[in-house]
Parts: C-alpha cells; structure tokens; sequence
C-alpha cells in the first residue's frame, strides 16, 4: 500500500508552482477572479508553451505522455493558486475525446492545435429544457447536402465567448428513444447563425447562452456516428466526473486554519473557541475524505481498472461536503464573514464569502449529485433504476 | 500510488472473513447481549493468533503492522464480534513498548483477555464522568484483570479485581462495561512516568482509535449491505422499494461515506510506517469519521425497514446500537473532532505549527 502519489507527480508539483510563481501575480489572480470567464488566453498560450495544455496526451499527437498522478497534480495546483484553469480542463477532455473516438481529419486538423494553444473548446451539451437529462438535447442538426443545419439553444456554455469551438451535442433523430437519436458536432464559434450571450452568476463566474440559427456545419466536423453521440458524450462526461473539488477545499480549510491561529480584531485568537475548532476539524475531515476518493478514482484509471461509479462517488460527496461546510462556517463567524476580499474588516482574505458563494454550483454542473447518487445506487449497490 | 491489499493482507482478511461467518452469526452475538463477551470467539481469535498479532517477535508476537490489525478490526465490525481485539491489540503493544516484561503482557500472548485502557478524554464535556481517577468506565472492564491508566504523567496498572471493579453496567451496544476506581492509592503498579507516559498512553489512544475506525468502517458496511439488500426484497407499491430516490439516495451517500472511511483508516496505518508525522492525526481523523459514517449509515439502513428496523426481531438494531456504542465508548465523534483540530493545525500549541494538512509528504 502506498498513499504516496509519486516522484514524477513531485516534480510536476515543483514545476507547476514555479511556473506560477514566474507567471502569475497576484494581480493576475484577482483579475481572473474579476473576469470569471475560467480562461485568460495569454495565460494559456504560455501553459501550452509549455507542454501543459497536451501533458496527459500520448506522444504520438504531440503529447507530454504524463500520467493521471501528473495530470491530478497539474490541475490540483493551479486550481489552488486560483488559475483561470477551466478552459485547460475543457480543452484535455475534448483532445482526449477526439483522439479516443474522432476521424483521422479531427486529429490531424483539431488535436495539434489544441495542444500548441491555438484553439480552445467550449462544452455544449445542457439546455434549456434539458440539464440533468442531457441525452433530451432539442438542438436539431438537419442533413442539408453534404453539410448539416443546427437550430437551436444552448445553456451553461462556458467558455463559450473565448473557445473557438463548442463541442456540441445535438439532435438528429426523434424515431428512437431519446439517447439513440444524438449526435455531436465541432462548432466554430463565429459561425454564421451562431450568437452568444452572457449568463452571470452568484459565484462570480461568467457562463453563456448560445442562440443557434441555421448553423451549417459541414459533415467532416462530426464526431462519432450519426445517432450514436450517447457513447461519446457520456466518455466525455466520465472523465469530468472522477475529479470533484478537493483542491479547492482543501485552499479553503488552510485558508480557514491560517486565519483562526492569527489574533482578530479584538485581540483574540478564533481557535481558541471550541466551536472553531470544531468546525475547522470538521470541513479538515471532510477535505480528506474528499482527496483521498479522488486519489482513488486517479489510481483506478492510472491501473485501467473498472471505475465503477467510483468517479460519480468522487464529485458527488466532494460537491456536497464543501457545501455544506462553507454554509456552516458562514454560521459561526457573524457579519465579517459576509465581506469580499480587499473590503475593510474582510475575514480570512474573503475566504468564507467566495466560498459561500462559489458551492452551491459544485453539486449541480457536470452532473448533479442527485444524478450521480442515483448511479451510485445502482452502480456500487444494485439498486434498481430510480428515474 | 497503490492502495489495494498485497496477498499476505488478502489472505488474513480471508481468513478472519471465514472463521467469523462460521462461528459469530448475529444469533450468536444476540446470544452474548447479556455479557457483550464471547469466551468461545475470543478462544478462536486467539486460535489464529490475533491476541499477539501486532506484537514484536521478542515478546512471541507476529510483529504485524496497525493495517493489519486494522484489516481484522474490520472484520470484527462486519460480525459485530464480541470480543475486547482493540483493547487487547492497544494495550499490548503498549506493554511491550514501555514494560515488556510485564506479567501482564505474558498472559496477553496466553490468550487471557486480562487487560483494557482507560482512554484519556481531555476534551470530555464536564460534568458528564470522571475520566481520569476516580470512578471511570471501561469496555470489558466486567473481565479484565487489570487497567492501564494515566494520571497526570504517571502510566500504571490497576489490578485488585472486584476491590476497583463494579458489577456489569448494562449499555445499549453491550460493550461490557464496568466502573473501575482508577485513583492510584497504593497498590497500582507504575509502568513508567513523567514525558514518556504522557507520550505512551497518547500513542496508544491512537492506535485504538484507529482500530476503532477500521471496526466502525466494518460495522457500516454490514449495515450498509443489510439496507440495501432490505430495499432490493421489500415491495411497496408494487415495486421494490430501492427504486425510489428517496430510499435509494441516502443509502447511496452511506456508500460514498463508507468508502472515505476505508480509504482513511487505511491512509492512516499505512502512515504510521511511511509518513508517521501525520499519523496521530490520520488517526483521530479515521475514528471521528468513521464515527460519524457508521452511526448515519446504521441510522439510514434501520430507517430504510420502516417499522421492523426498530423491532429487534431484525438485526439491523444490533448495528445501530453497537455503532453508536464503540464511538461513545471513545469518547465520540464530536469530543475527537476537538483532537483532530489540535493534531491539524496547532499540534505543538504554539500557534506556529505548520498544518499537518495537504496530502502525505
């Protein structure tokens, strides 16, 4: 047994931290925070620069050949130093998915670019009328000659405004049961017909809507088979699930452990209150549980062994403790709490506040936990379908 | 990165998985409700070499590490076994750390299940018990010979039997309690003193707690199969009951949970070799959380019977009690969260430490 996750991980930790340290100020952060598109493409250029952007590929696209201890390690760290990280985390799925299950064109014209930094993907799979119940995508993609014609709408597509490309899922067929008539389609962004509108959100984060008038896309811009798009969609949707935010928790319970060992404004240290050390041992608990289900996932898919719903287990628990943990520190630590960072009497840099207002959105994008207990329960426990 | 089980550990889990089967089924254990102590089980534990098992090779015994133990300990849990393991496996290795030759230690490897510990309960709620001196509760308190106790920086054995020992005091999980007078008077013998029995007995309480984690960790899962086995048979409007959300969810979270807890009670042996200054945090840790998995997980599988859960015809009522039995017994999950605050972020209690947290090192 060995809990270690290895010299090679090691070292992308020290890479990765003096790449930031190089890269990204402090200034930066705040202004990613600001921004809240998840994507700074100077930032990013100099991440593929660097091999980041296509570490986990294999050698023969252009790959960095990592393995899933360097990968976990890559995103772990950026996303505790704050970095706009979500278009690098879309971009890895989609090289992955292309590789895995595209046309020879798809890797020749689309991987190398993405790897080199060039292009971006942005994910397009919920709607208006369909989030949990993805596969009841109504986005239409009608043969027109060669090409195809998509109408539609698109919900919660982040990265949208920066990405090249949505990585889209639509409908081709309505004869069958709703996940046998999908299809999925690359779609440039400055497509005619395209049009793309922000949605804000409480966390600070910027997402998007996208309106889709009579989008011709050609045929050569499909991945996977006609109606077949399920398949692809939930490969897509596995490698997202297994990850959950154990890093950005465990930044919140150091960030919360620093703050409570420092005196406060009256002079008093906070953990010298019993209900503070409670509630900081409490969310520490939780954060380890946390990493330790997603190392788990990590060493399953580093063996190629059976994931199981062992990612669902991942995000799911992960998504609901860090919840549950930002709202009961917001019980105990009164007004200052409410305070963003850089506001006078602020507590713990605005720790709490971005936290109260960044989780509830953990438990609800790339998977409910709803969702993803159902499939535990019949995954893990053999229960029967419950929807 | 490795975190499956290496032959040798598999083939214990085997073993133990077997004998327990066969010879402690819940009639059995519902036989025992009366003592909370199986002489026969335990006469089988020792059989296999458990008594001794995390003992040095000088003092006859198999020198096997705490995730060892531990695997046993979980075991115990799925059968819900009524025998003193984690007293034995605690205080023997404590003997053999600070006294080895102690008589004491000697009738451990015979297989007398002659000894228990007082736990240090420094964050214990006033007015709730005396912890230490005086009058305190120990698990199978009714048949050891003797206790290990600290007092202030003293580590020592009361033994005098019936002098210091009450009468059974009947508790819900049938931990076979007993008062005994834990003051030092005269005839307690001391084992050691000053810094070293301070550091001793905490590394003892660790090692307990531990092994209390992996046991919790087994007593959720048997609670966890039982549920879930209940809502695969028991039909309710027409259906069985697992396929709506509202029976299948909660059960599904206990899944979850359980799993962290496994996960942390083996990251927690495994450190006390490889990454031993975060062990006695890992450790409090591995009990608060298994703690608290086990008590939910007992809870959402009762409540998943409806009615019969709470009928004690249906042995899911063992589990919930004896869950909430072991984690009361050390203390509880929110007295250790006190401990695992301490261990995290102030372990010196300078205010200065660095936090323990962040992953192994």
């Amino acid at each position: 047994m060995d809990f270690r996750l290895g010299e090679k991980a090691e070292e992308v930790k020290r890479e990765i931290r003096a790449f930031l340290a190089e890269n990204f100020s402090e200034a930066d952060r705040k202004a990613a925070a600001e921004d809240g598109g998840g994507h700074d493409w100077d930032l990013y250029r100099k991440l593929a620069a660097n091999g980041w952007v296509s570490a986990g590929w294999p050698k023969e696209y252009g790959g960095g050949d990592r393995d899933p201890y360097e990968i976990l390690t890559l995103y772990w760290e950026l996303c505790k130093a704050g970095f706009p990280w979500i278009g690098l985390l879309n971009n890895g799925f989609i090289g992955h998915t292309l590789m895995a299950m595209g046309t020879d064109f798809h890797r020749e014209e689309f991987v190398p670019k993405i790897a080199s930094g060039e292009i971006a993907f942005a994910l397009g799979y919920s709607e208006p009328g369909s989030g949990s119940d993805v596969a009841g995508a109504r986005t239409m993609a009608s043969p027109d000659g060669d090409d195809w014609l998509i109408d539609g709408q698109k919900m919660w597509t982040t990265t949208a405004h920066t990405a090249q490309y949505i990585f889209m899922l639509t409908r081709t067929s309505t004869q069958d049961r709703p996940h046998r008539g999908l299809t999925l389609f690359l779609v440039p962004t400055d497509a005619e017909g395209v049009d793309i509108q922000p949605i804000h959100t409480m966390g600070g984060e910027r997402s998007n809507g996208v309106y889709l008038t009579k989008v011709r896309i050609p045929d050569s811009y499909r991945v996977g088979e006609v109606d077949k798009g399920w398949s692809v969609v939930r490969f897509a949707l596995g490698l997202e699930q297994a990850m959950g935010y154990s890093d950005i928790h465990e930044r919140f319970i150091q960030s919360a452990g620093r703050w409570s060992l420092a005196s406060g404004p009256d002079g008093q240290r906070p953990f010298d209150d019993a209900r503070i050390r409670e509630q900081l041992a409490q969310t520490a608990v939780h954060a380890e549980v946390s990493r330790l289900l997603r190392h788990r996932s990590t060493w399953l898919a580093a063996e190629g062994m059976e994931l199981g719903a062992k990612g669902a287990m991942t995000k799911s628990f992960s998504g609901t403790a860090y919840l549950e943990d930002a709202q009961n520190w917001m019980n105990l630590v009164g007004p200052a709490g409410l305070l963003k960072e850089d506001e006078d009497g602020a507590l713990a840099e605005g720790n709490f506040d971005e936290a109260f207002r960044q989780t509830p959105v953990n438990t609800i994008y790339g998977g409910t936990a709803e969702i993803l207990r159902s499939l535990v329960a019949e995954v893990e426990l053999g229960l029967p379908k419950s929807r | 990165m490795d975190l499956s089980l290496d032959e040798s550990q598999q083939i214990l889990v085997d073993t133990f998985s077997e004998m327990l089967e066969k010879e402690c089924p819940t009639t059995h254990v519902r036989d025992c409700e009366d003592t909370g102590f199986s002489p026969s089980l335990w006469a089988q534990y020792c059989e296999l070499g458990a008594q001794a098992m995390g003992l040095p090779e000088s003092v006859d015994g198999l020198d096997m590490s705490l995730l060892e133990l531990g695997l046993v300990a979980t075991q115990s849990g799925l059968a819900i076994a009524p025998v003193p393991f984690l007293e034995i496996a605690a205080a023997g290795r404590l003997l053999a750390a600070v006294a080895p030759e102690d008589p004491l230690l000697a009738a451990i490897v015979e297989g007398r299940p002659a000894v228990s510990l007082a736990l240090p309960r420094p964050h214990a709620v006033p007015g709730t018990s005396t912890t230490t001196g005086g009058r305190v509760l120990i698990p199978f308190g009714t048949i050891a010979d003797a206790v290990i106790a600290l007092d202030g920086e003293t580590l020592f054995v009361a033994e005098g039997g019936d002098k210091r020992r009450s009468g059974r005091v009947e508790d819900i999980g049938a931990s076979a309690l007993a008062h005994w007078d834990l003051d030092q008077g005269t005839d307690a013998r001391v084992l050691t003193s000053g810094p070293e029995a301070r550091r001793a007995m905490t590394r003892a309480a660790a090692e307990w707690k531990l092994l209390a984690g992996f046991w919790l960790t087994g007593v959720a899962k048997r609670a966890l199969s039982i549920g879930a086995d209940y809502a695969k048979e028991r039909v309710q409007f027409g259906v069985p009951i697992g396929g709506f959300q509202a029976i299948a969810h909660p059960l599904a979270e206990c899944a979850i949970r359980v799993d962290g807890a496994e996960l942390l009670c083996h990251e927690a042996a495994w450190a006390d070799e490889s990454d031993p200054t975060r062990f006695e945090m890992l450790a409090s840790m591995a009990f608060t959380w298994a703690s608290q998995t086990a008590i939910r997980t007992a809870d959402i599988s009762l409540h998943t019977h409806g009615g019969y859960g709470f009928s004690t015809e249906y042995d899911i009522q063992l589990f919930y009690r004896r869950a909430r039995a072991l984690s009361s017994v050390g203390g509880g999950a929110q007295e250790e969260l006190q401990n695992v605050a301490q261990l995290c972020f102030d372990s010196d209690g300078s205010g200065e430490a660095e936090s323990l947290l962040g992953g192994p090192r």
